[in-house]
Parts: C-alpha cells; sequence; structure tokens
C-alpha cells in the first residue's frame, strides 16, 4: 500500500475518526456529542455501513471507527474483520446483550445507543489514552459474536420460487412438504397447494438443508420434519404417509437403509 | 427368492402353534360325529388348519387394490378349505377318485367344519386388528392433535413475548434524543408515534382478533418511525377503504408485515423503498396485503420465522379458510397477504 494520506485533521495533530451507522440522525447525534467531549478529534468521514473499509482507511487513515453493529449490506462485525487491526474499533449498539457481554470480558470500547453522556466521556477518555498503543485484535471475539447473532446464515435453500398463474409465490423450505419430479417439472407439495418448478431433484439436492430435506426416490425429496409414518411395502420398499395429506410416497430399496430400526 | 419373504410375513411360530391348537380342540369337539379316530381327525384337521393358514398369510400380504383385503382373506380360507381337505385325503393315500364318491360325505363335512372354524378364527382376527388399527389412529390424531395444540402455544408465547423489539426502541430513543436538541417538534412527533406504537403493542391480554383499523394505525406509527430514523429513504402508503376498517382481523399479523417489508425489503438494499399497505374485500373474503419495493427475497436468506407464526395462527383461528401468500413483486420486491373470511367487527 502506498504511504497513507494523512487528512487535514489529522495533519493539525488532531485525532480522525470515522462514524458508520445506517441513521442519519444518529450519527449526526454521535458527531455533535464527541464534537463537545473530545474537542480534539475530528470526524473525517461517516458512513452508512461498513462498505469499502480499505478505501476509507486509504484516504483518510482514521486512527479510530465508530461502528454500529447492525448494519445493512456491511455489518459493524464485518468492518471490524476488514479493518483487522488498522484502527482501534469502538463498538456501538442500541441492544445486544450477548454482544454487550463480549465486549466486557474482553475491555473493548462500546457504547449504547440512546448515549449517556457520562458513559461517551469514559469511553473517549479511555481511547485517548489508548491510542498511542497498537490496536487490540479483535478477530476471536468478533467471531464469536458474528456466530451468536446468526453470521451470514448458513447457505441452505429457506425459499423456493414457483410460478403460479402470472405471479412468482414465495414458499418457506420448511413448509414444504415433499418435491417430487414430474416429466420436466419439479412438484412443490406443501400441506395446502401444490406448484410446479423447472429446478431438478439433482439441483435441489444440493441446495436444501440435508439434516431436514432427505431423498427417498430418485425423484422424490421428503421434508422429514412432516413424516407422519414408514410403513414396509412391497418388496424392499418403504411407504411414508405424511401429515395433513392423504398422499404416500415410495422410498425406493436403494434409500431404505435410512428409516431402518437403529 | 428373498424378495418375496415379505409374502410370508406374519407366518410367526405363535401362529402356527394358534392355529395347531384351534385344530386339535376343533377335532376334540366333533369326533363324535365321525367313524374316525381322534388322531385321524387331527391330521386333517391340521392339513386343512395348515393349508388355509397358509392361503390367510398370503391373502393379507399381496399387494392389490381390486379386492378389499379382509374378502381375500375369507376366500384364502374357503379355498384353504377346500384344498386341505384333498391334501389331507392324499396324506392318508386316498385317490381323489374315492374322495369324492364313496368319501363324498366325510370330505363335505371336513371341508364344511374348516371353512366354518376358520371363518370364526379370521373374524375374530380381522377384528383385533381393525380395534388395533383403529387405536393406533386415535394416537396418531392424538399426538397429531398436541403438536398441532402446542405449536400454537408456542405461537402465542412468541406472540406475547415479542412485541416490542428492543432494538427498535432503544433506536428510536436515541433518535427521540438527538431531535429534541436539534429538531424538538419533530422529536415530539417521533415520541407521538412511538406512544401509538407502544399502545397497540402492549395492550393487556391481547383478544384473539381485533378491528383492522386498529392493526393500521399500529402499521403506521411504526412506519412513521421509520421514515424519520431512515431519512429519505422510506415512503409508505395506506390504502384501504374506510369501510374495512371495522373489519375484524386477527392482532399483530399485519405489523409483522411491515416489518419485515422494512427489515428484509426496504432496509438492505441502499436506496429509497416504497411501503403499501392494501385491503379488499370480495366474495366474502378480506384480503390485506403489504407490498415493498426492495430487493426482494433471496432464497438463501431467512425471514420466515414471523411467517411461520402467521400461519400457525391463523390455522388455529380459521383453519384451512385463512391463507398466506408471499409473492415476487415485479420488477422487484415482495408482495405478502394475508386472506380471512370477511366478518364485520363486534
Amino acid at each position: 500500500m502506498s504511504a497513507p494520506l494523512r487528512s487535514p485533521g489529522a495533519e493539525r495533530g488532531r485525532v480522525s475518526a470515522v462514524i458508520a451507522d445506517d441513521e442519519p440522525l444518529l450519527r449526526a447525534q454521535l458527531r455533535s456529542r464527541l464534537a463537545r467531549l473530545w474537542p480534539d478529534l475530528a470526524v473525517v468521514h461517516e458512513m452508512e455501513n461498513g462498505k469499502d473499509i480499505d478505501r476509507v482507511l486509504e484516504a483518510h487513515s482514521p486512527s479510530l471507527f465508530f461502528l454500529d453493529i447492525h448494519m445493512p449490506g456491511v455489518n459493524g462485525l464485518d468492518a471490524a474483520r476488514a479493518i483487522a487491526g488498522r484502527a482501534h474499533v469502538v463498538f456501538v449498539t442500541a441492544f445486544d446483550q450477548y454482544a454487550v457481554e463480549a465486549f466486557e470480558r474482553g475491555a473493548i470500547d462500546y457504547v449504547l445507543k440512546p448515549f449517556n453522556e457520562e458513559r461517551l466521556a469514559l469511553t473517549c477518555e479511555r481511547l485517548r489514552a489508548r491510542l498511542s498503543e497498537r490496536p487490540p485484535r479483535l478477530e476471536e471475539l468478533v467471531e464469536s459474536i458474528a456466530a451468536r447473532l446468526g453470521g451470514p446464515g448458513s447457505e441452505h435453500l429457506k425459499w423456493i420460487k414457483a410460478s403460479v398463474g402470472n405471479h412468482v409465490r414465495l414458499i418457506p423450505v420448511e413448509e414444504v412438504l415433499f418435491f417430487q419430479s414430474d416429466e420436466k417439472y419439479t412438484r412443490v407439495v406443501t400441506g395446502e397447494s401444490e406448484a410446479l418448478i423447472r429446478k431438478p431433484i439433482r439441483e435441489l439436492l444440493d441446495e436444501l438443508d440435508p439434516v431436514r430435506f432427505w431423498q427417498i426416490h430418485r425423484a422424490t425429496i421428503v421434508n422429514v420434519d412432516h413424516i407422519a409414518a414408514v410403513r414396509r411395502g412391497l418388496k424392499d420398499q418403504a411407504e411414508i404417509s405424511l401429515r395433513g395429506r392423504d398422499e404416500t410416497l415410495v422410498v425406493s430399496r436403494a434409500f431404505t437403509h435410512l428409516f431402518k430400526q437403529m | 427368492m428373498s424378495s418375496y419373504a415379505y409374502l410370508l410375513e406374519g407366518l410367526t411360530i405363535r401362529r402356527v402353534l394358534a392355529v395347531t391348537a384351534v385344530c386339535a380342540v376343533a377335532s376334540a369337539a366333533v369326533v363324535w360325529l365321525f367313524s374316525n379316530t381322534y388322531p385321524d381327525l387331527l391330521v386333517s384337521a391340521l392339513c386343512v388348519g395348515y393349508t388355509s393358514m397358509l392361503l390367510f398369510t398370503l391373502a393379507g400380504n399381496i399387494r392389490q387394490a381390486a379386492f378389499p383385503q379382509e374378502a381375500m382373506q375369507v376366500a384364502a380360507v374357503v379355498v384353504g378349505s377346500c384344498l386341505g381337505t384333498i391334501v389331507a385325503g392324499l396324506v392318508k393315500q386316498r385317490t381323489i377318485a374315492q374322495m369324492f364318491s364313496e368319501r363324498l360325505a366325510g370330505v363335505l363335512i371336513t371341508m364344511g367344519l374348516g371353512i366354518g372354524v376358520g371363518c370364526v378364527v379370521v373374524a375374530t382376527l380381522i377384528l383385533r386388528e381393525k380395534h388395533s388399527r383403529d387405536q393406533a389412529r386415535f394416537h396418531r390424531g392424538e399426538s397429531e392433535r398436541h403438536r398441532l395444540e402446542k405449536n400454537l402455544l408456542e405461537a402465542k408465547l412468541q406472540l406475547m413475548q415479542a412485541q416490542v423489539e428492543p432494538h427498535f426502541l432503544f433506536n428510536t430513543l436515541a433518535n427521540v434524543q438527538h431531535l429534541v436538541e436539534t429538531d424538538p417538534p419533530e422529536a415530539s412527533r417521533m415520541l407521538e408515534s412511538l406512544i401509538q406504537y407502544l399502545r397497540a403493542a402492549l395492550p393487556q391480554m391481547r383478544e384473539s382478533s381485533t378491528h383492522l383499523g386498529r392493526e393500521l394505525e399500529m402499521a403506521r406509527a411504526f412506519l412513521d418511525i421509520h421514515r424519520i430514523r431512515m431519512g429519505t429513504r422510506l415512503g409508505y402508503a395506506i390504502e384501504v377503504p374506510e369501510a374495512l376498517r371495522e373489519r375484524t382481523f386477527p392482532p399483530m399479523m399485519l405489523i409483522t408485515l411491515v416489518e419485515n417489508a422494512v427489515k428484509h425489503g426496504v432496509d438492505p438494499c441502499c436506496e429509497t423503498g416504497r411501503i403499501t399497505i392494501r385491503a379488499e374485500e370480495s366474495g366474502g373474503r378480506l384480503r390485506v396485503s403489504v407490498e415493498d419495493t426492495g430487493e426482494g427475497i433471496r432464497p438463501k436468506k431467512g425471514g420466515g420465522v414471523g411467517l411461520a407464526n402467521i400461519r400457525e395462527r391463523l390455522k388455529a383461528l380459521y383453519g384451512t379458510s385463512a391463507s398466506l401468500v408471499v409473492e415476487e413483486r415485479q420488477p422487484h420486491g415482495v408482495v405478502a397477504s394475508i386472506e380471512v373470511p370477511a366478518a364485520p367487527g363486534a
């Protein structure tokens, strides 16, 4: 990276900071509070979310980031990851009990919204004392909070988009009883309705949560949450009956082992 | 061969012993009718019994839909008795011709007795099986009912707990805190909306339905708050005919759809977004929809938790006559709509 450009504020020996919060009024509020409590601090940049941290670091080389945890797009935890120890970080949150506990344990600076003047003053004081030191590494803490707050979530399919007439209906996968291939379409069957999608069983299998969705036949994937009973059927096959539907499904020989008693 | 083993399923040692016992008792009971000795009669009875048992088992395991299983099993006993009597004759080294001439009377009596005793045994078995099936169905029904009750209870509990999200409350208060210093009239407007929202969101014990108007006011207060918080990014409209505001509508469902529209619809796509609430009535159905112009639903992103709650509660309140449908809006965004049977407010 090229030599960091010093921002005008930083050049006069002042501390430069960036505020990231998706709510404009709350950015303005933090800025005005900081101006009052820490006159030497220059807020050199404001962000709506944690996007483009590298560019901001390069353009403004701030020594301090105030990061709201919940921001659409790139949130405060992602931003802290991207900063990766290149600046000090103060987390800002309205209500995240677990995160607050983690901050306390990890001696990480944080402030709660709505701001408490005394608390904010104390944070500023601590930061002033700490600025000369290297920024602490936050990876572990950030990962544990991210995992606790839900993080980016699993990569499994959660919605099925199915055409019904002129509309595209969105069906939450937990409501699907089973998928069954039907010539060139795949039937999506729920307790109340039925729809056709183009995605073949093979592709669905790759994208669905394997804990909940089991293939039981070359042409069928069932949602095990909705199975009412499994019966032994013709030859080495089995038969599944589902809650809230009369139709039964055939488990072909290759998949009956899934239902063998433990 | 082993792939046909299922045909003999149920042919247990217990069944064999039971048939043997029935044959022994039946032979003892009718031995005075015959000139034969008891052992001789027992051999006949066992031939009839075992043949019938074998056919009965096969009839119970063959998968076919043309005849009811019970009819097949009775037929198996009739055929089994006739066949078994002939087998018994062969065992006793008589020819078929003999059986149907000089011994015809004995043969017919044996067949008749086989059919009679067999039918009684089969009837008992079928009744017992039916009883246990009924019992099992009853238990299944019970457990299904318990499951539904549990889901409903959970949905209710969640409803009681999650009325006001702390995040929403504190963020809103932080905005008010700032506005008090910079724009007191706006601060006062925001507080008013917050109070209105809280009044609707925190009532005593919530009844199972309120009227649509009240739910709309709550949604309006919520959207007003977000409009201030999100700056110019959010616009909204409520297009509901005055007459429909008195309609009965379940509580806290509309607000869930509106929250989703803000949170998953407009909020993540960093430009402006618009939310429209509509209601219409036709054919005795009341349809309330929330439309947003946001980024739409990404197939791998969650957000259906509140929706599952709505579905459970709709099912509990209206059975199958209510629905929640989520659809994609063109060119982008989502429309979520709840349809319930229309009922004028009390």
